[in-house]
């Protein structure tokens, strides 16, 4: 049941960021996601005696969730970037387009709930959240919101990695950590030469 | 044998820091040296461990990396001027190369890996590496496009990641925790009970290096960055990073032919007819060398990727070798091509003067004549045999007619590149001012190196080779 | 049948207390001196002791509207679920009943506004049907997943089964509709941020545009409408996602579903003081985000329940 609850709160904070227009209150639905996200990482290692995972977890929480964001908040004040994000989709089209792409990606894991059994739910929910955080890079031109959608998309690997299997190898989790990483300071690294 | 392949790239990456008056001669003279251990590797015995079973050398790897090693020896060659024709500062050269050594550093683990999260960890680190390559042209279109190849960089690495966890998780229960190895995913490939779960994998993985290819619905970015970058840089996008993804494709797909060779087949055909209908047409109206090069880049990765889910494995790897030689070549020579200005394709090939100059005007038209396939180029060869590699699997199934159609309308569209670009020489050659142009003694040796690379390529102990993967 | 009559009278009742709680609540967070919490009781016997003035251009319509706009919810008030387990309540009434009649009462407000022939009430009846154009399908599909995940059609006998097995694989569905139904909670009667209920400025009011040249009697049953309205929607957001409490005896049923009202309350004061007023043209946003929230619950109730 805890299971189902956090990831009600990750898909549902997915969800209100795509809606959002403004950039902290965007940067706060993302915090909410990784905590979830990382809440998730430690009941689940908890339950499968796990320790890579409970410590990805807290990594996660504790970073993602608290670091990340006031990390961005900092940029934004120096770079003084615009906080008023608006979506490049009209909210019209909005409404009908993400409960598409709920349903496509929904039927599309259809088979994969016949087979696997166990875990092929969560499955489903990463892959639609996949998509979604691809709809929020999109829909966005200034490049804050892009930049969110991006950590979003790290999020939803995370998921999958730590729902799908019994336990990624130690290696996935340490390349996903590190692909953050190297993003971060690339973006820092641009973002500090020249402004957009 | 790792350290040893390691070596030169650690070596160029402490000398960048070191201040000096000529960066680019130290540095490039000591990039020739990765050829030594890729040679080596050439020459050993296949199936060798490199580091456990992480890193495996076989025949495709070793053929692969040997190839990125001859251009990358070829670019550093044609950087020892490179401020002779674009104005770049010394910091950048150095920063250039840093980011070479790291990006070579990330091509050997992913092309020589046998274990998809390294293979995965090599492809990121080359990718992000050529981002920073790509921001030392510092002006402001240069910078936006930066952001976009960062962007569109990312989320194709991020679905190949999510396409890797999700075919790992479907060979879990059969395999337990060694199914991230290529090898064993290989030998087992029909033990996986969820195939669906595989194959939904393998389209997210496809997907995400179509985007990076610049395949359909991504077809611009990838000529737009090139534009925007220098043409060094350019040169080695094309040529060696396109290399470390369809090794990966390569390897994916061959694991996908196990499992289910009809969804593969109609999957990837359907795929690549799309692409090759938009770039063709980009082809037809593009009016700089830059952009043409990297669209016909994007063509010809097309058909590699044809050839080889056809079973057609010397093709691929024929046409992969003579395009990674060809193109670079074409790339360094638009440095000198480019010397009045962009946009003047006309009268770009008169104006040399002297023995390099007859020189190099000659190996340019034969290598632009080659790159469309004309005989004798490898590209001729390779096409042949990979149309009736085509034309073989569709005789064991039902589909002949399919098959023919799509062929006729692959060899359509062909036509069309085909046109623009012997327009294109012709103009280059017969029409236009003749204004002066310089060439340099590193280029032109750069040239020759692939023109004699492309020589071997066509004799027989290289072909036995191919034939025999 | 007592127990249920004597809820019947104690919602009527209090329906006046609610919405005066919520004024002085957000006045108390303001640090102002708060007003009565009975002042809506005073208001009501204030407008039944004036005289009801009607406008030239009105037609019969205003004479009959404000009983229509008072009917359909009082007969709503009649389906709505037990306080307390073994009290009589209506089972089969679906979502769709529900939604038409609480919709009939907003039309014929709509129609009310029309009929003054002053141009607010016209703007304030295009507001209002552009707001429950996009609330109708949110209420529809929410109370669709809530029957679904309690196994049958009728609202009352779902919150019942609710209570009593609550499934905790579908407690993400159910997240999903509690948060859907709250955001409609929100619109459909006129709170902040959708409208504002104490303006009389023609830039932000819906509702009060349309009842604006009403007065005496009239206004009374308007008014006690909204309130009636209002303790519908609480009740019913009570009872469906706050599912505790029915085994109780009866006075501490009583107790628990007071104190659960009294929650909604709080929160809606503290939204209000908390979050501005939304222009207009974002409400869609705000409604959109509702209308795909119960879509997802209805989707996620298939996938990581069934």
């Amino acid at each position: 049941m805890m299971i189902n609850f956090l990831i009600g709160i990750f898909l549902a904070s997915l969800i209100i960021s795509l809606f959002s227009t403004r950039l902290y209150k965007l940067l706060f639905w993302y915090a909410l996601n990784s905590l979830s996200l990382g809440f998730l990482a430690i009941y689940f290692g908890a339950n499968l005696d796990d320790n890579g995972m409970i410590i990805a977890g807290i990594i996660t929480v504790l970073m993602k969730s608290i670091g990340i964001p006031y990390f961005l908040k900092q940029i934004t004040v120096k770079l003084q970037l615009v906080r008023q994000v608006q979506p490049n989709i009209k909210i019209q089209h909005s409404i009908l387009l993400v409960p598409a792409i709920l349903v496509f990606t929904f039927y599309l894991s259809e088979p994969i709930m016949q087979s696997m059994g166990q875990n092929a739910h969560y499955v489903a929910v990463a892959i639609s959240s996949l998509f979604l955080s691809l709809m929020l890079m999109m829909e966005h031109t200034n490049i804050a919101p892009k930049i969110i959608g991006f950590l979003s998309m790290e999020n939803t690997l995370f998921l999958l990695g730590v729902t799908a299997t019994g336990g990624m190898p130690m290696l996935i989790e340490l390349g996903i950590f590190f692909d953050l990483l190297m993003a971060i300071v690339i973006v820092t690294l641009l973002l500090n030469r020249k402004e957009i | 044998m790792l350290f040893f392949l390691l070596l030169p790239a650690l070596i160029i990456f402490v000398v960048s820091f070191i201040k000096q008056e000529k960066p680019n001669h130290i540095l490039a003279y000591i990039s020739f040296l990765v050829i030594i251990p890729t040679t080596q590797l050439l020459l050993m015995d296949k199936p060798y461990a490199l580091w456990g079973d992480y890193l495996v050398v076989d025949k495709i790897n070793a053929y692969v990396l040997f190839i990125s090693s001859v251009v990358a020896i070829a670019v550093s060659l044609s950087l020892l001027t490179l401020e002779k024709h674009v104005s770049i500062t010394k910091v950048a050269y150095r920063r250039f190369y840093r980011a070479f050594s790291t990006f070579w550093i990330g091509l050997i683990f992913s092309i020589m890996s046998n274990n998809m999260g390294i293979y995965w960890i090599g492809l990121e680190l080359a990718t992000l590496s050529t981002v920073y390559m790509i921001q030392t042209n510092t002006t402001r279109g240069a910078v936006k496009e930066t952001w976009n190849y960062l962007i569109v960089g990312t989320i194709a690495i991020s679905l190949i990641l999510f396409g890797i966890i999700l075919i790992y998780s479907s060979a879990k229960p059969t395999l337990g925790e060694e199914a991230m190895s290529f090898s064993l995913l290989l030998a087992h490939a029909n033990e996986i009970d969820a195939p669906y779960l595989f194959e939904i994998g393998f389209a997210i993985v496809s997907i995400g290096m179509f985007i990076k290819m610049g395949f359909f619905p991504m077809n611009l970015w990838l000529a737009n960055v090139e534009r925007a970058s220098f043409y060094p840089v350019a040169a080695l996008l094309s040529g060696i990073l396109e290399s470390a993804i369809i090794m990966g494709f390569f390897r994916f797909s061959k694991i996908a032919m196990e499992i289910n060779q009809t969804h593969l087949v109609v999957f990837v055909f359907s795929y690549m007819i799309l692409t090759l209908f938009v770039v063709s047409f980009l082809i037809y109206r593009t009016k700089d060398f830059m952009r043409l090069f990297s669209l016909s880049g994007v063509e010809h990765m097309a058909l590699i990727v044809l050839f080889w889910v056809s079973g057609g494995v010397f093709p691929a790897l024929l046409h992969f070798g003579a395009h990674a030689f060809l193109k670079p070549a074409l790339f360094l020579s638009t440095g000198v091509l480019e010397s009045n200005g962009k946009y003047r394709i006309a009268g770009a090939l008169r104006g040399y003067s002297g023995k390099k100059g007859k020189l190099f005007w000659i190996l340019v038209s034969l290598f632009l004549l080659g790159l469309i396939s004309l005989p004798p180029s490898p590209m001729f060869f390779s096409e042949l045999y990979g149309f009736s590699a085509m034309v073989d699997i569709a005789k064991e199934s039902k589909h002949m007619i399919a098959m023919l159609g799509a062929i006729f309308i692959i060899l359509l569209l062909l036509s069309i590149i085909f046109y623009k670009f012997v327009e294109v020489s012709q103009s280059m050659k017969y029409e236009g001012e003749v204004l002066a142009k310089k060439v340099y003694w590193n280029e032109l040796l750069a040239l020759l190196l692939f023109a004699v690379s492309l020589l071997v390529l066509l004799s027989p102990p290289v072909i036995d080779y191919l034939k025999g993967i | 049948m007592t127990t249920y009559l004597l809820t019947l009278l104690l919602l009527l009742l209090i329906a006046p207390l609610l919405l005066s709680l919520i004024k002085s609540i957000k006045m108390f967070l303001l640090f102002k001196q708060p007003s009565s919490i009975f002042q809506g009781y005073r208001n009501f016997s204030k407008l039944l002791s004036k005289e009801t003035i009607l406008s030239y251009e009105s037609s019969v319509m205003t004479r009959v509207a404000p009983f229509l706009v008072l009917s359909p919810l009082l007969v709503t008030l009649l389906l709505v679920p037990p306080i307390v387990k073994g009290a009589f309540y209506i089972d089969f009434v679906d979502a769709f009943t529900i939604t038409g009649l609480i919709s009939l009462s907003t039309f014929f407000l709509m129609l009310l506004g029309l009929d003054g022939a002053s141009s607010f009430g016209g703007m304030g009846s295009s507001r209002e049907a552009f707001i429950s154009a996009l609330a109708e399908p949110a209420m529809i599909l929410t109370l669709f997943s809530v029957s679904l995940m309690a196994n049958n059609l009728g609202i009352s006998q779902a919150t019942v089964n609710l209570a009593q097995s609550f499934p905790p694989e579908h407690i993400a569905s159910f997240l999903f509709a509690g948060i859907s139904f709250f955001i409609l909670l929100v619109a459909e009667n006129g709170r902040i941020p959708v409208d504002n209920p104490e303006t009389h400025l023609e830039l932000t009011m819906v509702h009060e545009a349309m009842i604006l040249d009403l007065t005496g009697f009239y206004l009374a049953l308007i008014e006690s409408a909204s309130a009636i309205k209002f303790v519908i929607f609480s009740s019913l957001f009570v009872s469906i996602f706050i599912p505790f409490g029915l085994d109780y005896p009866l006075p501490l049923a009583l107790l628990a579903f007071l104190l659960k009202l009294l929650l909604v309350v709080v929160a809606i004061a503290l939204l209000e003081v908390n979050v501005a007023k939304l222009r207009l043209f974002k409400v869609p946003n705000l409604l959109g985000l509702a209308i795909v929230f119960a879509f997802l619950s209805l989707i996620t109730f298939y996938v990581l329940g069934a």
